[in-house]
């Protein structure tokens, strides 16, 4: 049984898909700018077997970067942030190079690394690296010492207090770097995909676009939103499921 | 033997070019099951001397021993601390909060929670094992901080000023049910405070304080008998006392 | 402040220092990584290329222009939408939509509706300006504290002077702060889209290189936008703290 909200959603959703349909049916938007749904799903019935196959490139593609990123960027983080006299020194400038616009450096990584899935992989996690290292060393500086000399009180080792006491007392600054840093690195990905690549999900909307192929763009547009969406709400359920750590703002302060 | 044995300690803080001296020859000794309490004027270095005490840093000169043995480190099964913030873990509850010492040592947990769940009921929370330290008050999160302190079953409990962030009445309440709590476990008690008459009320000896380099000027017997009521407070004989170890503060040269 | 300047000093030492003796020291095929030495010969001769200066030239006004055009929109957008708060909630999941998806992925509908030329890049640099400005902009509004709105007007304060005198020092911080990282995103995406698909500018140039394995070139002008990108960020990280710290100064209680 569905309940009522569901209900309300898909009505506004069927709503939206038909005024979408008749908008360039109707000719009021050009039908080489805005592809109607119906030619998205006739480029799904032609073309879906390579798209889907497209699809699983750009997935491998990204979930390799996260895990690299994540890891990375984490580890590096907690490293840095631990030692004071590092972090002093590397977070201004690791946030100064954070202006630099990654993408001028795909054509380097083109000519070193070729145009295939490595290229983007390695793309995807300089992407991501950044914000989930900076965030990472502002959460691990940020610890009050009173947990670290509690920490030696109760006579925790070394690898105990970073475990059990660092690492959750940075979490919540971690999950925003790891917010802002996945975003990056999914669009690091597609974005690469589509300057200059052998197959993947960007690959295709390029290709199709050269062609004139409207719907085809679209569709494989949707199913990059499809991937960006999904990213984006898995990583909500994250950051809610650890959102027991922000009540402690309000409290212990 | 004593259970704290100091003799002329000594520690030096450098910073930059300057030297600071926090203590000069503080010597003292408190015997086995006693409540002490260290008083004395804000930046004479309290908190330096209990540092020390629970071998968090190093004296300069002098000698601590905590049972005969000299401390160089923390000695985690013998000596617990509690702060003046509880510092409790935010994401463990209650319960898991007064375990975390035994965890770490790796204690098995059914005898782990045992213990731990008899502490909690006797600092009085066992109806909030399960709540988290954001869903507790002050004065509850400092009990919290207290039965973990006793989860490892030391011989020798550090606070500072354990009750100086909690207003007036819970502070006195807090006082009376430590008290409550001593008498039941029969640990020695070093505490520090600011406050004249929480030590008296508290200790079987008060130790005073100089002003920076910090000494012990005189130590002070407190003889009113156990269990103490809390109207003792404002007996006539509580008040000599305060008043002594008020002039021996101030008039201690600077 | 000293720590920072001396971890960047530090670090600049070590990488450029590192770069130039990996190649001297032939530990890398000179044609993947030629010598900092030669590549900053490069960019001495590119600098002196009239061709590389109008490329950009080009890049650099179009920046300019989409930054010019957005800045205004979005601030004063932000302001409206700060003060008719029924407008903000009624536009509260376009703007959340639009932040959870990546911009980037509709540049090829941007080049199938304007082509390739001057405006579809202004127009993609637009977009990416704009919404993260607005973000700040109404953040900005919305951090006015109300009840030195109120205590002003009980003591007469005109209009005007109310604008001047509290409403511009509270949102100032924000405002600049919205200004720099809008200005960071247009950058990246009329870079990219002059990657993607253009005729002229340095983005163009800098993919054409990577392209054709032009690697001393590409370095250069890597070498030279990042070094550019930096100095604009850090200009308006300097007004960011010096004006905000003024007027947070002009306006405190």
């Amino acid at each position: 049984m569905m309940g009522s909200r569901t209900i309300k959603a898909l009505v506004i959703a069927a709503t939206i898909v038909a005024l979408w349909e008749a908008v360039v049916r109707l000719g009021l938007v050009n039908q080489i700018i805005l592809a109607a749904p119906s030619d998205i799903a006739l480029a799904a019935a032609k073309d879906g077997g390579l798209f889907l196959r497209a699809f699983a490139t750009t997935i491998m593609e990204i979930g390799a970067a996260i895990l690299i990123a994540w890891t990375l960027g984490i580890g590096l983080g907690v490293v840095v942030g631990s030692l004071p006299v590092l972090a002093a020194a590397t977070a201004p400038v690791l946030s100064s190079i954070f202006a630099i616009p990654l993408i001028i450096l795909y054509p380097l990584l083109m000519a070193w690394l070729g145009i295939g899935p490595l290229s983007k992989i390695v793309f995807g996690v300089l992407s991501g690296f950044f914000p989930i290292a900076l965030n990472t060393i502002d959460g691990v500086r940020a610890i009050e010492r009173r947990y670290l000399l509690f920490a030696r009180s109760v006579g925790a080792t070394r690898l105990q207090t970073y475990v059990r006491i660092v690492f959750p007392l940075a979490l919540p600054a971690m999950l925003s770097g790891l917010r802002i840093g996945t975003g990056l690195v999914v669009i690091g990905v597609i974005v690469t995909e589509m300057l200059a690549s052998l197959g993947g999900i960007g690959f295709l909307i390029s290709y199709h676009r050269t062609l004139f192929n409207t719907g085809h763009v679209y569709l494989g547009m949707v199913l990059a939103l499809a991937i960006a969406v999904t990213v984006n709400i898995g990583l909500t359920w994250l950051d809610r499921r650890i959102g027991l750590w922000r009540m402690r703002e309000q409290a212990e302060g | 033997m004593p259970i704290i044995e100091v003799s002329k300690l000594g520690k030096d803080f450098s910073s930059g070019r300057v030297l600071v001296r926090a203590l000069a020859d503080v010597s003292f000794s408190v015997e086995e099951g006693r409540f002490v309490t260290l008083v004395g004027p804000s930046g004479c270095g309290k908190s330096t001397l209990l540092q020390i005490l629970a071998g968090l840093i190093a004296a300069t000169s002098g000698e601590v021993r905590i049972e005969g043995e000299r401390i160089c480190a923390p000695m985690p099964n013998k000596i617990s601390m509690v702060f003046q913030d509880p510092t409790l873990l935010p994401w463990k509850t209650a319960l898991a909060n007064v375990e975390f010492p035994l965890d770490l040592r790796g204690v098995e947990r059914t005898a782990r929670r045992k213990r731990c769940s008899a502490l909690l009921e006797l600092v009085g929370l066992n109806e909030f094992a399960n709540h988290y330290p954001h869903e507790l008050s002050g004065g509850m999160r400092q009990r919290v901080a207290i039965a973990r302190g006793l989860a490892p079953d030391p011989r020798l409990i550090l606070m500072d000023e354990p009750f100086a962030a909690l207003d007036e009445q819970t502070r006195t309440r807090m006082g009376h049910d430590l008290l409550d709590i001593w008498e039941k476990t029969g640990k020695t008690v070093f505490f520090i405070t600011h406050s004249l008459a929480e030590a008296i009320y508290l200790s079987d000896f008060v130790l005073v304080m100089s002003p920076r380099p910090g000494r012990i000027i005189k130590t002070i017997a407190i003889d009113f008998p156990r269990p103490r009521e809390l109207d003792i407070i404002g007996s006539e004989a509580f008040g000599r006392i305060r008043n002594r170890i008020w002039h021996l503060i101030s008039e201690s040269p600077a | 402040m000293r720590a920072a300047l001396a971890g960047y000093l530090t670090i600049a030492i070590v990488l450029l220092g590192g770069w130039e003796l990996t190649a001297r020291l032939d530990l890398v095929d000179a044609d993947l990584l030629p010598s900092l030495s030669q590549v900053c010969g490069i960019l001495w001769q590119l600098l002196h290329d009239p061709r590389f200066i109008a490329d950009l030239g080009l890049t650099a006004s179009e920046v300019a222009v989409a930054f010019v055009i957005a800045a205004p929109l979005a601030i004063s957008s932000g302001f409206l939408l700060g003060e008719r708060l029924h407008l903000a909630e009624a536009f509260n999941p376009v703007v959340h939509f639009v932040l959870a998806v990546p911009q980037s992925i509709f540049l090829p509908v941007f080049i199938l509706a304007f082509g390739i030329g001057f405006l579809e890049k202004i127009l993609f640099g637009i977009t990416h300006a704009y919404f993260v400005i607005l973000v700040n902009s109404f953040a900005a509004v919305r951090s006015i504290p109300r009840p030195l709105v109120a205590a002003a007007r009980v003591f007469g304060a005109t209009r005007a002077q109310i604008y001047t005198r509290i409403y511009l020092p509270a949102m100032l911080p924000l405002i600049l702060t919205g200004l720099r990282l809008g200005m960071v995103l247009c950058i990246i995406g009329v870079l990219l889209a002059e990657m993607y698909a253009s005729r002229r500018g340095i983005g163009r140039l800098i993919f054409t290189w990577g392209e054709g394995y032009q690697v001393p070139e590409l370095l250069a002008a890597i070498v030279l936008v990042s070094v550019l990108t930096i100095a604009v960020n850090e200009a308006m990280r300097l007004a960011e703290l010096h004006l905000g710290r003024f007027y947070a100064r002009a306006s405190a209680v």
